[in-house]
């Protein structure tokens, strides 16, 4: 059961670590908007508009 | 599920449903094209595109240069609904060449694109995001980024409380377990101490807004919901952090935990709804005409931005365009609607010496102003920091749950000391740890919620339903009885007058002729004529040549007859005889309050056509519905006392309750009156006439049509346009105050059976971490069925 002593503080780290990656997200403005990227995926890709790939990239 | 004919919410939603039922997804531009015109824009909607040249206008819009020919701009955008409006514009995008990319932000209603400068102008994607129903205006100042900062801070806070909550919870799952079994003493007092510091942490981190809040309610002697939050926190810290440190007894570091995150979410979502609805009638202000058109010394015409404008300035003001500025005509004559100044319905003409005030509308023909006072300094600016000081006198509401919050600390530190003396004599020991049992479950996570949940309920429903409520307080106002006062144009009445009869021998030949000569004006009579006969389908005969603007009327050719329409004098002044029967008539509308209007053909009188502002169709009705749910109703009016008399006759109301002819300031006054004796007053109306007695009331409520600057000063905005909207949104508030009351007595129930459960000794860290969360669930789950501002019946 010692290995409690590891294991606890282990798993606290990973948390961490995700809510460290989720504060990092929430700071680059990821969460600003909750409603357009849900319909942002219906947006067809235009193979033809080269441009749209320059931009993205 | 839906038909073709179902109402949409806007017209990306219905762009998005015809293209995904994939009609004529080809026929793309079609679509739009029929969407733009079909739509119904606002009045030069798709004038102040031009604005978009003029890199020096655009403030923060405008372009930054991205190398490779590409430039990207941010702009405000206007008529956001949903995440299918952000669709259709990224589609369009994609489909427009030389627009290489859009980004819609929904919470800011921004857009920001990037284009080819050498295929397409800023200018030409901002006329194509007008054609397709969104009125694009260019950013001038960021008051936006505080919020954008705030949302962001919260949500950290809500990050960092969840993952405290998250561990807290699996810790306190082990502690139980290892009560339940044996475990090793060691393990036993590492869990505890692991608790302690996870909740320690989420309670002095994110939970410090709860003691800032508390704090604050002290130092201000004001209840506050905070205040019971705090108290519990702190009491279960300070004995959890004690039990932790002398190894016995109860911790409750995982309830605390989940205590800061369930609070710090409700105060988020509330945030958010407040943010939202604050943003879109921000926005709608900003569309005021930025630009105006200066004659330049030499003669020529440029575009210059308004705050440039200085006294001397020569304008030139088109018709249909509203006066950047106060100032004289200095040549030409026209009509102008001053509605937004007196409310009064019909244009009054202006000739050269004349004064005109900023924000009038130039209804006739262009003509030259030579400035005399701008921004603060003129007439509107003045009315306008009437209504910043009305604003500023206004008492704050205290909430119920407030109020509530208040009383809670006392009983729940009554019952406390009560526990303590009940269990004294099994020890100072066992007793502290009752109460402080007691104090912790009592602590009103769900009763804190309850409002927040109620009020974000609403606003986002109400937003839905087109009315926009910036401040979610005000539902309670609404949801009592006091004394409503309406404004009569455009809020009562349609505001724009419209033909109620024609009177003649072949009353449609009369109509089709008047309508002839006057379908290319801009005056409202002359739209009122046209759409009359449009609506009784008549063949309206293209006149001979271009009809020609009088005062007081109009003159044309049609099928080589002259025609004349116009207003009494008009025809006297043209030797048309009158003849004995139709003056009469003629007197008789006039003192109905309505205005006849003469049609002529060769100086022969042919018949009258009567114009007037009826009231709305359901104005009776909200009225009565009103008055049933115990308001007294008011009608406070810049037009004629006749007018509004017989208005409100035909309304069921008595003369002593509507008061024509009175200033800006008189509304204010009779706001004020009615305050004094005691009542909660709102007030309904739009036009900047009526935005120093909006801001003064209690509620006021702004609706579609009027001007802009009423909106500065109304916290709620019914942009449906629609006045059964206003009977939708006070039913909205008593259903959102039941609603309120019906979680609080829900939430209660488990606070008496938790503090019961604690007096009596049977209370564990186990059923206060079960209590809880459920009570806090079924508040959220009546929150979520309950049925406000749903679809009524009618």
């Amino acid at each position: 059961m010692s290995v409690l002593y590891i294991a606890l503080p282990i798993a606290l780290l990973l948390g961490f670590s995700s809510l460290v990656a989720c504060i990092g997200c929430l700071k680059t403005g990821q969460f600003d908007d909750l409603d357009a990227p849900a319909f942002r995926i219906l947006v067809d890709e235009q193979p033809n508009h080269v441009k749209r790939g320059e931009i993205d990239g | 599920m839906k038909h073709p004919e179902t109402v949409f919410c806007c017209a990306g939603c219905k762009t998005a449903y015809q293209l995904i039922q994939g009609w004529e997804l080809d026929a793309y531009y079609d679509l739009r094209d029929q969407l733009g015109s079909s739509r119904e824009t606002r009045p030069g909607s798709n004038q102040g595109c031009e604005i978009f040249d003029n890199v020096e206008l655009l403030g923060q819009s405008a372009p930054r240069d991205l190398g490779d020919g590409v430039m990207e701009s941010r702009i405000g955008l206007q008529g956001l609904h949903c995440g299918a409006c952000a669709w259709l514009i990224e589609n369009a995008a994609s489909r427009t060449p030389g627009w290489i990319s859009a980004r819609v932000k929904m919470n800011d209603q921004t857009l920001t694109v990037s284009y080819s400068p050498e295929t397409i102008s800023l200018t030409e994607i901002a006329q194509l995001l007008a054609s397709l129903g969104y009125q694009p205006v260019p950013i001038l100042d960021d008051g936006n980024d505080r919020s954008q900062h705030e949302n962001r801070a919260m949500l950290i806070q809500i990050a960092i409380a969840g993952f405290c909550a998250a561990n807290a919870m699996w810790i306190a799952i082990a502690l139980y377990a290892a009560e339940a079994t044996s475990v090793a003493e060691g393990h036993y007092h590492f869990l505890r101490w692991a608790s302690t510091a996870i909740g320690l942490f989420a309670v002095v981190f994110p939970g410090r807004t709860f003691f800032r809040g508390a704090l604050a309610s002290i130092k201000t002697r004001t209840p506050h919901m905070d205040l019971p939050v705090a108290l519990g926190l702190s009491i279960g810290t300070l004995v959890g952090l004690f039990n932790a440190v002398s190894g016995t007894g109860e911790i409750y570091f995982d309830s605390l935990a989940v205590l800061v995150f369930l609070l710090l979410i409700g105060r988020w979502i509330q945030f958010r709804q407040q943010y939202r609805a604050a943003r879109a009638v921000d926005l709608m202000i900003r569309v005021t005409p930025a630009s105006a058109t200066r004659i330049a010394g030499d003669g020529s015409l440029q575009t210059v931005s308004v705050q440039t404008l200085i006294r001397g300035h020569h304008i030139r003001v088109a018709a249909g365009e509203s006066f950047p500025a106060d100032g004289e005509i200095v040549s030409g004559s026209t009509a102008i609607d001053q509605s937004l100044l007196t409310g009064e319905s019909a244009p009054v003409e202006r000739r050269s010496g004349d004064k005109v005030c900023a924000g009038t509308v130039n209804v006739l023909r262009p003509v030259d102003v030579e400035v005399e006072a701008t921004g603060s300094e003129s007439r509107v600016g003045q009315v306008m920091s009437l209504v910043e000081n009305a604003s500023d006198n206004k008492p704050a509401i205290v909430q119920l749950a407030d109020r509530i919050g208040g009383v809670f600390v006392l009983v729940v530190t009554l019952l406390a000391t009560v526990s303590l003396v009940i269990w004294y004599p099994r020890g100072w020991r066992i007793a502290a740890e009752h109460a402080t049992a007691l104090l912790i479950v009592a602590c009103p996570c769900a009763l804190a919620l309850a409002t927040p949940l109620a009020i974000a309920i609403s606003l986002a429903r109400s937003a839905r339903r087109r009315i926009l409520i910036r401040d979610g307080n005000l539902l309670q106002l609404l949801a009592g009885k006091g004394t409503i006062w309406f404004d009569k144009t455009g809020t009562l009445t349609r505001g724009c007058p419209k033909v109620t009869a024609v009177i003649g021998k072949q009353t449609d030949v009369v109509l089709s002729l008047a309508a002839a000569v006057e379908q290319h004006s801009v005056h409202p009579i002359a739209k009122a004529i046209v759409d009359e006969a449009r609506q009784r389908a008549l063949a309206i005969p293209a006149p001979d040549a271009p009809s020609e603007m009088m005062l007081g009327g109009i003159q044309g050719k049609v099928r080589g007859r002259t025609v004349r329409v116009g207003n009494r004098e008009f025809m006297q002044a043209h030797h048309v005889d009158l003849g004995s029967v139709d003056r009469t008539l003629i007197r008789q509308a006039e003192c109905l309050a309505q205005s006849p209007v003469c049609v002529a053909t060769n100086d022969e009188l042919v018949g009258v056509l009567i114009v007037a502002d009826p009231p709305r169709e359901n104005a009776k009705r909200l009225l009565n519905d009103l008055k049933r749910q115990g308001w007294k109703i008011g009608i406070l009016s810049g037009d004629n006392s006749i007018v509004v008399e017989s208005i409100g006759r035909r309304l069921g109301l008595d003369a002593d309750q509507t008061r024509g002819a009175i200033s800006p300031e008189g509304k204010l006054d009779a706001i004020r009156e009615s305050q004094r004796a005691g009542e909660v007053v709102v007030m309904v109306g739009d036009g900047a006439n009526d935005a120093a007695a909006l801001a003064a009331a209690d509620v006021g409520i702004a609706v579609r049509g009027g001007a802009e600057a009423s909106l500065h000063a109304a916290p709620i905005y019914v942009a449906s346009g629609q006045l059964s909207s206003i009977g939708e949104l006070f039913r909205g508030a008593s259903s959102s105050r039941s609603l309120i009351y019906t979680t609080f007595a829900v939430s209660l129930a488990y606070n008496l059976a938790a503090v019961g459960l604690a007096i009596t000794g049977n209370i564990s860290p186990l059923i206060a971490a079960i209590l809880m969360p459920i009570s806090s669930v079924s508040v959220l789950a009546i929150t979520l069925s309950w049925p406000t501002f749903r679809e009524t019946c009618d």
